[in-house]
């Protein structure tokens, strides 16, 4: 057992979790690549902490895991209401901030 | 040998169900490649001696966000022709991927760079009773910050979620204009039911 397979495996989660937010367009899966890369960071800190003995690395872990559950909450209330406003989970549907008016309903 | 056994099996899990949660089409199978990688990584926390973070682990990211997010989805009553419509999503994420693994390979070589080796615990490391001396004696004010933020998201999301009076009106969808509403119009809604 080495720290460097635990690093690996972070890194491999954050990446896989970047690809799944940068290449889908369904709203819901980004959601979850956004917890995977977080819990991918929650792994790293893990594996340091238990390297370095010190309890420190466990405890951020544990802030993140209270930042995971307030973003699960904000997120899901997000996509009910952006589901009920459109009837659609398609990020490419939502881009009224991001165009100007007469683009709107092309996109 | 049975620890690096037991790493390899938790880490095939890890990334296989993390694979199955970005790439698959239905949002159930995404939420059980999920469940699936939550898991091994709550095994992985205690493969690291970290008994506590695995019961968080476990309690949270399993219990509690993606139990969640199955109910949403279950709630939402999603239909094919409301998701988006990706037939080239596997090779875009594995476009990506491969666009990832410099990066990936610098992170990594300044992660090995620090030399860190994981030796036999120390006494009582992990514990429910050392991370709490550690949290409230040295992170102290941090946890009081998270608490208030937790108090920040409950109250956004019932103010988000409770916002439906405007966006139930028929006027909001003629306004707009979504590619979906028209499949959505034939069916026995609102009126007939009343």
């Amino acid at each position: 057992m080495n720290s460097e397979n635990f690093f690996i495996l972070a890194i491999i989660l954050f990446m896989i979790g970047l690809a799944g937010v940068s290449s889908r367009r369904n709203l819901f899966v980004i959601y979850l690549g956004i917890e995977l890369m977080l819990s991918a960071v929650n792994l790293l800190l893990a594996t340091i902490s238990r390297a370095t003995q010190q309890g420190s690395g466990s405890v951020i872990a544990l802030l993140i895991f209270a930042l995971i559950a307030a973003e699960a909450a904000l997120f899901l209330a997000m996509l009910v209401q952006l589901y009920r406003s459109k009837r659609t989970l398609d990020s490419g549907r939502f881009t009224h901030l991001a165009q100007e008016e007469k683009y709107r309903d092309a996109a | 040998m049975l620890e690096n056994s037991l790493l390899f099996i938790l880490g095939f899990f890890l990334i296989a169900g993390a694979l199955v949660t970005i790439a698959a089409k239905e949002v159930a199978y995404n939420i059980a490649g999920f469940l699936i990688s939550m898991i091994a990584l709550a095994g992985l926390f205690g493969l690291l001696d970290n008994s506590f973070l695995f019961l968080a682990q476990i309690m949270i990211s399993v219990g509690a966000v993606a139990v969640l997010a199955t109910i949403v989805i279950m709630t939402l009553n999603l239909r094919f022709e409301n998701q988006a419509y990706e037939p080239n999503r596997v090779r875009i994420i594995i476009g990506v991927l491969l666009l990832e693994i410099p990066i990936g390979l610098v992170i990594y070589k300044a992660l090995a760079a620090s030399g860190l080796v994981i030796t036999p615990a120390a006494e009582g490391y992990g514990t429910l009773k050392s991370l709490g001396k550690t949290l409230f004696e040295e992170w102290l004010v941090p946890f009081e910050l998270v608490s208030i933020l937790l108090l920040a998201a409950m109250i956004a999301a019932i103010a988000i979620a409770r916002r439906e009076k405007y966006y139930d009106k028929e006027e909001y969808f003629d306004h707009y204009k979504p590619h979906a509403i028209e499949t959505n119009r034939t069916e026995p809604d609102s009126e007939e039911l009343q």
